[in-house]
């Protein structure tokens, strides 16, 4: 039952989000009085193909997901994707997992510490505070 | 005597592993690391400096479990005029699962809150520059080996060149001093990372315009154009030959209703750069909807002779306005 209208939603949703995006993204000439966005002439400077736009604004719907899989407040994720630049969306899509998180621990066995504490005292590292 | 023949040299190359062993580890440690050494500053810069700094009016928040992201976020915000609690951005910052917060939403928050994230170019200079400006630094650190990481987010508020140290707010620690060999050894595993958060009309000391732009017009996307303008005013002001700043200005300002000073943007920024389609492009449009068809035209023909991207763009305008 859920696949038939999955098989169904999926073409309409597909098109509806290319269509979607290309008014933002490809840009058609102006009809009205609309002049060209400095968002869309800074990404013309870039070289930035539409395909490429397509993707970055395709992102946030990952992102969203991303979100909520790392725990985040139902509530709060909204406000956290639309906060995020198209670069940045994307940015977080494709690589969020290798982002560095800014945490202060080490996640390393004692051997290690040995090794940090040494580093530590070279000053090259910053971990324990008696060493300095 | 053939076997002591064999022994002896096998025993002395045993006593001598330790030293070698140590030697060995010491040459990997160095690698693993990089050579760390004091960064050293520009002459320029040296002489711009104070040879002390301290922005003591940056408060400090102690972080709690693993959130520097949203203690160092908060310090910032609260120098920039922001009243905003720590405990109201560990939701709109901090990700569960990483036990930690990332670079771009770093940036998205400061956005949320109404104050442009500039990213600063990574070198020491660059960044006791900004604080010689009164802005604190937001900085990513590793604090550990490539290795095994421990990235961290501190605030830079002040320096002593004679000592060559850095003072940061950092974890639990207030006005935490750090050399500034130690420091830029655990900066540079971040790329040297680093962020100021200013309200719109402030800019960072050294950035360059199309950093700026990128910043600014992010930040717009957001907050709309109405909040942006006074960053556009400054950057127009800052960078008065860039045709491209002046085209985000004149489009800030057209956006907000005024059509006469978006005007006189268009026109800065194509007797600056009259290479710029783009710009002839928009000042043609706004002309047309100021209802001046003749200036219109003019500024779409120029538009439509420049190759480029935009060239179809400024061709279509320019049958519009021949039909109408």
């Amino acid at each position: 039952m859920m696949k038939k209208i999955c098989r169904y939603l999926s073409p309409l949703m597909i098109a509806a989000l290319v269509l979607g995006s290309f008014s933002v993204s490809a840009a058609p000439a102006p009809a009205g009085n609309d002049l060209i966005t400095t968002q869309a002439a800074l990404n013309a400077e870039h070289g930035q193909a539409d395909r490429e736009r397509i993707h970055e604004i395709l992102a946030r719907d990952d992102v969203r997901e991303q979100l909520i899989t790392q725990g985040v407040d139902l509530a709060e994720v909204e406000a956290r994707v639309a906060a995020l630049s198209d670069a940045e969306a994307a940015q977080m899509a494709e690589q969020l997992e290798q982002l560095p998180a800014g945490a202060s621990v080490v996640g390393a066995l004692f051997a290690v510490f040995v090794i940090l504490l040494v580093t530590d005292i070279l000053g090259l590292t910053n971990i324990f505070p008696f060493t300095r | 005597m053939i076997d002591c023949l064999i022994r002896q040299p096998a025993a002395a190359s045993a006593w001598n592993a330790r030293p070698a062993g140590v030697l060995a580890l010491l040459l990997l440690l160095a690698l693993l690391t990089g050579c760390a050494s004091t960064p050293r500053l520009a002459d320029t810069t040296e002489d711009r400096l104070p040879r002390q700094l301290l922005l003591d009016e940056v408060p400090f928040h102690a972080q709690r479990y693993y959130q520097c992201g949203p203690a160092s976020l908060a310090m910032v915000l609260n120098d920039a005029g922001v009243d905003v609690e720590v405990d109201t951005l560990i939701p709109q910052v901090f990700l569960p699962g990483r036990e930690g917060s990332v670079q771009p939403e770093m940036l998205a928050t400061v956005r949320r809150h109404g104050r442009i994230p500039f990213v600063i170019d990574g070198h020491l200079d660059g960044l006791l520059l900004e604080l010689d400006e009164g802005h604190p630094v937001v900085v990513m650190q590793n604090l550990s080996l490539p290795a095994w990481p421990m990235w961290h987010y501190a605030v830079a508020i002040g320096f002593d060149l004679d000592r060559n140290e850095l003072i940061l707010h950092s974890g639990e620690e207030p006005r935490r001093v750090e050399s500034f060999r130690r420091f830029d050894a655990t900066w540079a595993r971040s790329d040297r990372w680093a962020f100021v958060a200013l309200p719109p009309g402030e800019l960072p000391a050294g950035v360059r315009p199309h950093r700026a732009m990128e910043a600014i017009s992010d930040f717009e996307s957001l907050q709309g154009a109405e909040t942006a303008l006074p960053a556009w005013e400054s950057l127009a002001k800052r960078f008065t030959d860039n045709g491209l700043v002046h085209f985000g200005l004149g489009n800030a300002r057209y956006t907000t209703g005024d059509a006469s000073g978006a005007l006189t943007a268009f026109e800065r920024a194509v007797s600056a750069e009259p290479g710029l389609a783009v710009a002839w492009l928009n000042l043609g449009l706004a002309r047309r909807g100021q209802g001046d068809a003749a200036g219109a035209r003019e500024a779409l023909e120029e538009a439509a002779a420049l190759h480029g991207h935009w060239q179809p763009h400024a061709r279509q305008a320019l049958e519009t306005l021949e039909e109408g």
